[in-house]
C-alpha cells in the first residue's frame, strides 16, 4: 500500500505508477551490479568500488586494440598498394623474445595459483621471475632494433621498416606499462590500499596476457608482411 | 572574498595568477552566495561546516589541482568559452577578407595577413571549435559536472586521471594556438603533437566516463532508469574511446613522419591519391585535408550528448515523459554504432585507399533511421503538452530545427560519389556547420540556460536570452543556407559546363550577404557574453534546489552543490528519470530520489 508508512530499513518496495515505463518494476538492487558496491559505501563515504579497476582495464584494452588495429589496417593497405615496399628481414631473436613472453604468461598464472593457495613466498618468487622475463623481452626487442640498425635498416629507410619500428616501439611502450603493473603488485603495501593484492594481480594478469596476445598478432602480421 | 584576495597576493608566478583569477571569480562568487544563502535560512552553523572533506590547503591545491569533478567540469566549460570566442573571431576574419580582401580590421587582420596564415585560419578555427568547444563543452564540461551528480556517485571513478586529462587539454590548447603563431613547417608539427596530447587526454576521459557510468551508479539506479543524458554520455564515451584511439594511431603516424622521416603518409603517397586538379603546392592543401580528416570523426562525438540534452530538456519543459524512452536509448546506441562505421570508411578515403563509395553511401544513409526515431520522439513528447517556452527550451527547439534542415541536406551528401565532393566544398561547409557546429552549440546553450542555476546558484536573464536566441537563430540560417546554394552552383558549373553566367553574377552579392549575416550573428554572441558575465555576479538568485521542477538527482542538492555533493546521506533512486504527469500525485512530477512513501498524494 503506497499510503501506509513503512519502516525505512525494510526492503524498499518500488511503486510502479506507469506500468513498466522506465523499468519501474525492478527492485533497487535486483539483478544489477550494485550488490558489492553497497558494502563499501556503507563503510566509508568514498564510493570506492574495486570493480571499477577491472572495468577500466577492459575498456582500456579495447582502446589499445583499436589503436593497433588502425596501424595494422594501414599496414595491410600500404603493403598491398605501395610500389616502394621493401620487406624487412626479421631478426631471429624475435622468436626467442616471443617464447620468453609466452612463458612469462604461463608463469604469471602459476604465481596467481600460488597466491590463491596462500603461498606468499612462492607467489613472490614466480611473480619476480615473470617481471624479469618482461624486462628480458624488452631488452630482446632492443637487441632486434640494434641488429636491424647494423644491417642499415632504419626507421626512415622504407615503409616496411617504418611499420616494424612503430609496431615494436608502440608495443614495447605498452608492455612497459604492464611491467610497471607487475612491479606495483610485487612492491606495493596493500594494507591501506583501495584494492586487494589478488584483485590487482588478476587485473595485471589480464593486461599481461593481452600484451602477450597482441605481440603474437603483430609478429604474425610482420612475418606475413615479408 | 577578502580571504581569497589576500591569498592571491601571495607570491605566485604571473601565469598561475592569471589562471587562478578566472577560476577564483567563479568559485568565490558561488561560495559567497552559498554562505549568504545559509544565513538567510537562519542556519546557525559555520558555512565551512558543510565542507568537511576539503582541507584548507593552499589555493593551488584547492582550485588548480582539485580533483573535484565539479571544478574540472567548470574548467572545461571555461576552456570552451574562451575557444568559442577565439574561433568566432577567426571565422569573422575569414568571411570579411573573402569579401573585402583589402579591408583592415584592428587586431584581427594581422591573423590572416599572409597567404599561408590565411590558409591556416580555417584549420585553427576548426580545431578550436571541434576539439575545445564541440567535444569539450557537452561531453567533458557538462559531463564531468553532471554525470556523477546524476548517477549519485559523488566523484568520477578515477579523479586523479581526470585532473591529468584536464591539464593535458589545457596544454594542447596552448600548443594549437602556438602552432598558428609559429613558422608553417614547425607549426604543423606542434599542431599534430597538440592533437596527440588532446586525443590521449580524451581517451583517458572516455575510460573514466564509461567506468563511472557503469560501476558507480547509486543504489537503485538500474540501466533503464538512467537519464537520457547519462546514456548519451556513456555511448559517446564508448564511441570516443574507439575513434580517438584510431585517430591517435593516425596522428602518431603523422607525427613520426615529421619527426623521424617515416613513410606512413609521405607526400608521394598523398599526392598520388589526389585528383589531378589539386594544386602542386601541398602545404595549404595538407593543412585543409588533415582538418577534414579529423572533422568527420568528430561529428557523432559532438552530436550524441546534444541528443541527450535535447531529449532531457524537451521532456522536462513539456512536463511529459520521453516518448518511447527505450527506443530513444536504442537510437542513441545506433547513432554511436553506425557513426563509427561511417567514419571507418572516411579514414580510408582520406589518405590510404578509397573504399567502395557504395558501402559508405549505404551506411551514411542508414544513419537516417535513428535520426528519425529521435525526431519523432521529440515531436511526440511535445505533442499536446503544456510547453513552458523559456530560453532553454527555445534553444533545444532551435537544435531540432537545425538538425532537421541540416539532416535534409545530408541526404544529398550521402548519395554523392566521393569524387565529386571536392567540387562543392561550400555545400559541405554549409551542411556540417548547420547540423554539427551550430546545432551542437544550440544544444550546449540550451543546457547552459537549464543548468546555470545549478552551476552558479543564479539564473541567466530570460529577456536577454530570448533576444540572443532569435538573433542567432535568424543569423545562422542567413549564413549557412546561402552557402548550400553557392555549393550547388559551383558544383553544377563544374559538372555540366552549362551557361551559368547569370547565376554566377549572384555569387558576389551572396557572399556579401553571408558576411553581413555573420557580423550580426557574432554581435548577438556579445549579448550572450554580457548576459553570462552579468548573471554570474548579478543574476537573479535561485533559492530553492529545484527551480525547474525536474526529476533527476542533481536537483536534490543545493545550488551550487557542496564539495561532497550529497552530504552525509547516500542517494537512493526509486524510479525512472522522466516521471512527469503521474496521476494521483500532488505535483506533476516525482523526483527520482523521493521514497515512495514520501510522495505527496493528491486529495
Amino acid at each position: 500500500m503506497p499510503g501506509t508508512i513503512a519502516p525505512p530499513d525494510i526492503e524498499l518496495v518500488i511503486e510502479d505508477s506507469r506500468g513498466g515505463g522506465g523499468g519501474g518494476g525492478r527492485p533497487p538492487d535486483g539483478g544489477d551490479d550494485g550488490d558489492d558496491n553497497d558494502y563499501d559505501r556503507q563503510r566509508g563515504r568514498q564510493p570506492a568500488s574495486p570493480r571499477r579497476f577491472s572495468t577500466a582495464i577492459a575498456i582500456a584494452m579495447v582502446s589499445i586494440l583499436m589503436f593497433f588495429m588502425a596501424l595494422a589496417s594501414a599496414f595491410l593497405v600500404l603493403h598491398h598498394s605501395s610500389h616502394m615496399w621493401v620487406a624487412v628481414h626479421l631478426p631471429r631473436i624475435l622468436w626467442a623474445n616471443t617464447a620468453v613472453l609466452i612463458g612469462s604468461s604461463f608463469l604469471l598464472e602459476r604465481a596467481r595459483v600460488r597466491l590463491s593457495l596462500g603461498d606468499d613466498r612462492g607467489f613472490r618468487r614466480l611473480w619476480l621471475v615473470t617481471t624479469v622475463m618482461g624486462f628480458l623481452f624488452v631488452a630482446g626487442q632492443l637487441v632486434a632494433w640494434r641488429q636491424l640498425a647494423v644491417q642499415g635498416v632504419y626507421i626512415a629507410s622504407n615503409q616496411a621498416s617504418s611499420f616494424f619500428y612503430i609496431f615494436t616501439g608502440a608495443h614495447g611502450v605498452h608492455l612497459m606499462g604492464g611491467v610497471a603493473a607487475l612491479l606495483f603488485v610485487l612492491l606495493r603495501n596493500f594494507e591501506k590500499s583501495q584494492i586487494s593484492r589478488p584483485l590487482a594481480a588478476e587485473i595485471t594478469s589480464y593486461y599481461w596476457h593481452f600484451m602477450d596476445g597482441l605481440w603474437v598478432f603483430l609478429f604474425v602480421l610482420l612475418y606475413l608482411g615479408k | 572574498m577578502g580571504t581569497c584576495f589576500s591569498l592571491i597576493a601571495r607570491p605566485l608566478s604571473f601565469a598561475a595568477r592569471c589562471i587562478l583569477f578566472v577560476c577564483l571569480r567563479v568559485r568565490a562568487c558561488s561560495r559567497a552566495q552559498r554562505f549568504e544563502l545559509l544565513k538567510t535560512r537562519m542556519v546557525t552553523y559555520d558555512g565551512d561546516a558543510n565542507q568537511p572533506e576539503m582541507p584548507r590547503g593552499s589555493l593551488v591545491s584547492r582550485y588548480l589541482f582539485s580533483t573535484d569533478h565539479k571544478v574540472i567540469g567548470l574548467g572545461y566549460l571555461w576552456l570552451a568559452l574562451i575557444s568559442v570566442f577565439l574561433g568566432m573571431a577567426m571565422s569573422l576574419v575569414m568571411r570579411i577578407h573573402l569579401v573585402w580582401p583589402g579591408a583592415h580590421i584592428p587586431f584581427l587582420s594581422a591573423l590572416g595577413n599572409t597567404p599561408e596564415r590565411y590558409a591556416t585560419l580555417p584549420l585553427l578555427h576548426g580545431s578550436l571549435m571541434v576539439f575545445f568547444v564541440l567535444t569539450a563543452a557537452p561531453q567533458l564540461g557538462f559531463g564531468n559536472y553532471l554525470l556523477p551528480l546524476q548517477i549519485g556517485a559523488r566523484e568520477m571513478a578515477f579523479p586523479i586521471l581526470n585532473l591529468g586529462s584536464f591539464w593535458a587539454s589545457v596544454v594542447s590548447l596552448f600548443g594549437m594556438t602556438a602552432a598558428f603563431l609559429a613558422a608553417p613547417q614547425n607549426g604543423i608539427t606542434i599542431w599534430i603533437a597538440s592533437i596527440c596530447i588532446f586525443l590521449a587526454a580524451a581517451l583517458c576521459s572516455a575510460i573514466n566516463f564509461s567506468v563511472t557510468a557503469i560501476d558507480l551508479r547509486a543504489k537503485g539506479l538500474t540501466l533503464p532508469r538512467l537519464p537520457l543524458t547519462v546514456w548519451a554520455w556513456l555511448v559517446n564515451a564508448i564511441l570516443g574511446m574507439l575513434i580517438f584511439s584510431i585517430l591517435l594511431a593516425a596522428c602518431a603516424g603523422l607525427l613520426s613522419d615529421r619527426l623521424f622521416d617515416t613513410h606512413f603518409f609521405s607526400a608521394a603517397n598523398f599526392l598520388a591519391s589526389q585528383p589531378a586538379n589539386v594544386a602542386a603546392d601541398p602545404l595549404p592543401v595538407l593543412w585543409q585535408k588533415i582538418f577534414w580528416f579529423f572533422a568527420q570523426a568528430e561529428v557523432y562525438v559532438a552530436m550524441l550528448p546534444c541528443f541527450g540534452f535535447v531529449s532531457h530538456l524537451i521532456a522536462t519543459f513539456s512536463r511529459k515523459p520521453v516518448w518511447k524512452e527505450r527506443l530513444v536509448v536504442l537510437a542513441l546506441c545506433a547513432v554511436g554504432l553506425v557513426g563509427f562505421c561511417v567514419w571507418g570508411q572516411h579514414m580510408f578515403s582520406s589518405g590510404l585507399n578509397p573504399f567502395s563509395p557504395l558501402v559508405f553511401s549505404v551506411l551514411a544513409a542508414s544513419l537516417g533511421v535513428p535520426a528519425v526515431i529521435l525526431l519523432v520522439s521529440w515531436f511526440c513528447t511535445l505533442w499536446k503538452a503544456q510547453i513552458q517556452f523559456n530560453t532553454s527550451l527555445l534553444f533545444a527547439l532551435g537544435f531540432v530545427s537545425l538538425f532537421l534542415s541540416g539532416g535534409l541536406s545530408g541526404i544529398f551528401l550521402a548519395r554523392r560519389e566521393l569524387t565529386s565532393r571536392a567540387g562543392n566544398e561550400d555545400f559541405v561547409t554549409g551542411h556540417f556547420h548547420l547540423v554539427m557546429g551550430v546545432a551542437a552549440t544550440f544544444a550546449v546553450l540550451a543546457a547552459l540556460f537549464f543548468w546555470f542555476p545549478k552551476l552558479f546558484g543564479r539564473r541567466l536573464n530570460e529577456s536577454l536570452g530570448k533576444t540572443h536566441f532569435w538573433l542567432t537563430f535568424a543569423g545562422v540560417y542567413c549564413v549557412f543556407m546561402p552557402m548550400h546554394w553557392l555549393g550547388l552552383i559551383s558544383g553544377s558549373a563544374k559538372n555540366a559546363g552549362a551557361d551559368l553566367s547569370s547565376a554566377a553574377g549572384w555569387v558576389g552579392p551572396v557572399r556579401s550577404f553571408i558576411t553581413a549575416g555573420i557580423v550580426v550573428t557574432v554581435f548577438a554572441q556579445g549579448i550572450f557574453l554580457f548576459n553570462f558575465l552579468w548573471s554570474l555576479f548579478r543574476g537573479e538568485r535561485v533559492e530553492e534546489c529545484n527551480p525547474w521542477r525536474a526529476t533527476t538527482l542533481e536537483w536534490s542538492v543545493a545550488s551550487p552543490p557542496p564539495p561532497d555533493d550529497f552530504g552525509a546521506h547516500e542517494p537512493v533512486v526509486y524510479r525512472g528519470a522522466y516521471e512527469f504527469g503521474v496521476p494521483g500525485v500532488a505535483e506533476d512530477f516525482i523526483p527520482q530520489h523521493v521514497a515512495p512513501n514520501r510522495v505527496a498524494r493528491a486529495n
